[in-house]
């Protein structure tokens, strides 16, 4: 077996800044990200959406680098650069011809140590964001399906329940003394981590990172809310309207296990024997021999980058002459098999030798191809920021290797139960044709 | 045009000195049964990317039914004489692989990536697939209802249905005005057409065979020669179509969808090839106006007014025409006012020079995102595949940066009153009729389809 080891260097400045620098010279190219640990679960109460709004903010100017300056230089230096926000941290990221690196860490450090924005700014990018959400929820078939349906059903603790792209009257209440408070508080040198990978010696990577960030003074530690859940003990339904499409939708999720356990590592190549593609049981039975379903995927999103509860979700486009007790009943059955009869040893090796050539894709690949070592990025800054070791991107993999057939029918028993899942059922205004036949039962 | 002026940043850094760009080498062959192989070496994992790639796509045989390359390649992967459906599912994990199938206008491939150490089995697969696919009717009926829910629900998207307008409007009767099929056509399929389609287009003389990856490109040679050996066919007559007629004068075409809370804007005109000398220069201007971040749209519709989130222009090359297209999801009230910018911005282009620092950024740009496809695999085998699905010389990779660069104001000024054809661009905006109609008259005479495509 050929197995990867990616080389690094790690350190932490004085002001509490983790540096990780990962060197691979294949090509003249280097990718900086800089993650924050601060993501849309945590943002404050009666400003849904402020997180993803805040990172629209971090590219309209800092104190020597003016609006659109940060796009304009990255752009013009042969790079291409972008930011996302997630449930636990925003990124900040950029590939670039290496012989902008320096360049890349100074527009970076300029923005974490002074944003410099104006109400302007801000009215301009709150617009932005609204026909991004119109783009992407409004406007568009099974928009936010499950996304922002799911947490309000699954979740009763408000960190984890709310809407993350924002509603549109708290997203109109956000000023800028807001912006102000979200930085100093969130977007300190001892709340993110700096990630330099590519084509760079960790000697100078680790120099040029104390040069400009050095002096950027620690805040005070973030003091973040606790986004813990009380105990769920009955299943959760929730319902939603579809405008568009006609098909009927359902979207299950059962709570995971805390992250770094072995029964975490059991629940994710469950998680692949059951929504892993078309060989997965639930695409398998689903869609290709009950044919009850069009789509039926999901799975746990992003696995290595949550740090607060989460679920594994499947996502189920069903046909309409079905019901969806009829649907759901087809994926309970599912689900009853393998808590019944565990997976052979057989199914378990095929899905071990799919995870580790799936791991490497991960720590190679980029973002839509055009963000080299994106997945390698995102490893590290979690593995640094949730469990300060980043070296986890070499070790990780040997866990899920050595789950067992014995430890799968455990976690299935333990996890996969009714009063630990939440569903929502999303469906059309107008429904299509077949259906006007009649309702059929599951074959 | 940007209600305030630009500020500049202080104190940048200076570029380092530039790294040589060095394409890895490319081996290629031809087998005895006349398929081409190209192969490169990249170590960056323990894996390697593929596509088994075919000259002719939806295009090729759009004169039988539309989409129908694409249904051939979508029922192909569902069976093979020697290999159910679930079988081929199960042995494809066991190898830890991925493999899809798909078709577009001018080709269909098989595309797959999997680890080095089962090179010879994934590929012992992808020759099964391109050779014996045995399209099992009931796979067949299967995917043909998938195929229906899909096209169904196309027509509640507003960017597929302005793309599937202006396509129309663009290209008339030729092939290319079709980018996805009816239900009806859909119905109308027969297993029949899907293995006369096999037949003709999946043959060793109308492949290539596309390898990146962590392998010895000498020994995966002799591979690929005893896996491919045995398999032969001829390639398919080629099929030439009259050139679809050039729509002269501004029009607009509004598809209607009731109660639609923004509308999606797409404009367009002929372009060229991606073979066409022009080619570089188009890439050129069409960067300086929407193609990047950095682009004059960009700034002025989003980052200065705020009409939308993620407005673009490309220039997309089809094997026989090629078109340019920008494009904008806006707020309602938005529709006229977006309009004037992208008229004024490419107006612009063609009426004033581009300042020399501005086409150098974007020359950098253009030059430096090239790059980019160096450091994985997969984008390796992009850049390979483009140039050879479109014949493009044999040193484009080497050449491309220093053509870019050599690019000047004059030839960018020539370039836009040559392509950006402002006069007779033509307007698709899918949206709520009663919320834009209005503003839709301002830019010329309005017709009115549904999301099925009828007037109305």
């Amino acid at each position: 077996m050929n197995r990867l080891h990616i080389a690094m260097e790690h350190r932490k400045l004085a002001n509490g800044f983790d540096v990780v620098v990962a060197p691979d010279s294949t090509a003249p190219v280097v990718t900086v990200g800089v993650y924050y640990k601060i993501g849309f679960r945590l943002e404050p109460r009666g400003r849904s959406g402020f997180a993803h709004l805040f990172e629209h903010m971090m590219f309209q100017g800092s104190a020597n680098a003016p609006k659109m300056q940060h796009i304009k230089l990255i752009n013009s230096s042969g790079g291409v650069l972008n930011g996302s926000t997630s449930y636990d941290v925003t990124n900040y990221y950029q590939a670039v011809p290496s012989n902008a690196l320096e360049r890349v860490l100074w527009l970076e450090a300029d923005r974490m140590r002074a944003l410099k924005v104006d109400d302007e700014n801000l009215k301009n990018q709150r617009d932005v964001v609204k026909e991004e959400v119109r783009v992407n929820v409004m406007n568009e078939p099974y928009g936010g399906f499950p996304w922002l349906d799911m947490p309000p059903v699954a979740f009763r603790n408000w960190a984890n329940a709310h809407n993350f792209y924002g509603d549109f009257a708290d997203l109109d209440a956000a000023h800028l003394g807001d912006v102000q408070a979200f930085f100093k508080t969130y977007y300190v040198p001892n709340n993110a981590v700096l990630l330099i990978l590519g084509d760079v010696k960790p000697a100078e990577g680790l120099a040029l990172a104390e040069k400009h960030f050095g002096s950027i003074p620690a805040g005070s530690p973030p003091v973040f809310a606790d986004p813990s859940e009380p105990e769920q003990s009955e299943e959760r339904r929730g319902h939603v309207d579809e405008k568009f499409g006609t098909l009927p939708a359902i979207a299950i999720g059962y709570l995971l296990p805390k992250r770094r356990t072995a029964d975490w590592c059991a629940m994710a190549l469950l998680d692949q024997a059951l929504h892993g593609g078309r060989a997965g049981r639930l695409y398998r039975e689903l869609v290709l021999e009950k044919q009850i379903a069009v789509e039926a995927d999901g799975g746990i999103d992003d696995l290595f980058g949550y740090n607060g509860p989460t679920q594994m979700t499947t996502r189920i486009l069903h046909k309409p002459e079905y019901s969806s007790e009829a649907a759901l009943a087809a994926f309970d059955a599912v689900i009853l098999e393998v808590q019944e009869k565990g997976i052979s040893a057989d199914e378990l090796e095929q899905l071990k030798v799919k995870w580790r050539s799936d791991y490497y894709a991960t720590l190679e690949s980029g973002r839509g191809n055009y963000m080299p070592k994106y997945g390698l990025m995102h490893l590290l800054a979690c593995f640094t920021l949730f469990d300060n070791d980043p070296q986890l991107v070499n070790t990780i993999l040997e866990g899920f290797l050595a789950v067992t057939p014995r430890e799968i029918h455990s976690v299935a028993r333990k996890y996969l139960r009714n009063e630990k899942r939440a569903i929502v059922f999303r469906t059309p205004l107008k429904i299509g044709s077949p259906a006007d036949q009649g309702v059929k039962e599951a074959p | 045009m940007a209600s305030r002026p630009v500020e500049v940043a202080v104190g940048v850094p200076a570029l380092a000195p530039e790294r040589q760009v060095t394409w890895p080498k490319r081996t290629r062959t031809r087998l005895a049964n006349g398929l081409e192989v190209i192969l490169a070496a990249s170590h960056t994992i323990p894996k390697f990317h593929g596509e088994l790639l075919f000259r002719s796509g939806n295009a090729a045989v759009a004169d039988r039914s539309i989409g129908l390359a694409e249904m051939t390649a979508t029922v192909l992967r569902s069976g093979t004489q020697k290999r159910a459906s679930r079988q081929i599912e199960e042995d494809l994990r066991r190898i830890g692989a991925d493999l899809s199938s798909h078709a577009g206008s001018d080709a269909s491939a098989i595309s797959f990536s999997g680890l080095s150490e089962f090179a010879e089995p994934l590929l012992g697969l992808v020759e099964e697939l391109a050779r014996e696919a045995s399209f099992p009717e009931a796979e067949f009926e299967r995917e043909r209802r998938q195929k229906l829910e899909e096209v169904k629900l196309q027509r509640t998207q507003p960017s597929f249905l302005a793309g599937e307008r202006l396509r129309k409007v663009l290209f008339g009767a030729h092939p290319y005005a079709h980018v996805a099929p009816t239900e009806a056509q859909v119905a109308a399929y027969k297993l029949d057409d899907l293995n006369r389609v096999y037949r003709e287009l999946y043959t060793p003389q109308n492949g290539l065979l596309l390898l990146v990856g962590d392998f010895e490109p000498q020994g995966m040679l002799k591979t690929i020669d005893t896996v491919f050996r045995a398999w032969s066919g001829k390639k398919p007559e080629a099929k030439a179509f009259p050139a679809p007629a050039n729509p002269r004068g501004r029009r607009v075409y509004l598809v209607h969808m009731p109660g639609a809370v923004q509308t999606q804007i797409l404009a367009g005109c002929h372009a060229i090839t991606r073979n066409h000398p022009d080619w570089i220069k188009l890439g050129v201007t069409n960067c300086l106006y929407g193609g990047a971040f950095n682009s004059r749209l960009v700034m002025n519709i989003r980052e200065d007014k705020g009409y939308t989130y993620s407005p673009r222009s490309a220039v997309t090359p089809l094997r026989q025409h090629g078109f340019f297209s920008v494009s904008a999801a806006v707020r309602n009230d938005v529709v006229a006012a977006s309009l004037t910018e992208m008229f004024y911005e490419l107006n612009k282009l063609r009426s004033l020079a581009v300042p020399a620092a501005e086409l150098a950024d974007a020359q950098n740009y253009l030059s430096g995102v090239f790059s980019l496809a160096l450091a994985t695999q997969e984008g390796l085998l992009t850049q390979f595949s483009t140039v050879a699905e479109h014949e493009l010389p044999d040193d484009y990779l080497e050449t491309y940066r220093s053509r870019v660069r050599a690019v000047t104001p004059e030839e960018l000024l020539a370039t836009a009153r040559n392509y950006l054809d402002s006069a007779n661009l033509q307007i698709v905006l899918a949206g709520d009729r009663a919320q834009i109609e209005s503003q839709a008259a301002l830019f010329g005479e309005t017709e009115i389809f549904d999301a099925q495509g009828d007037r109305v």
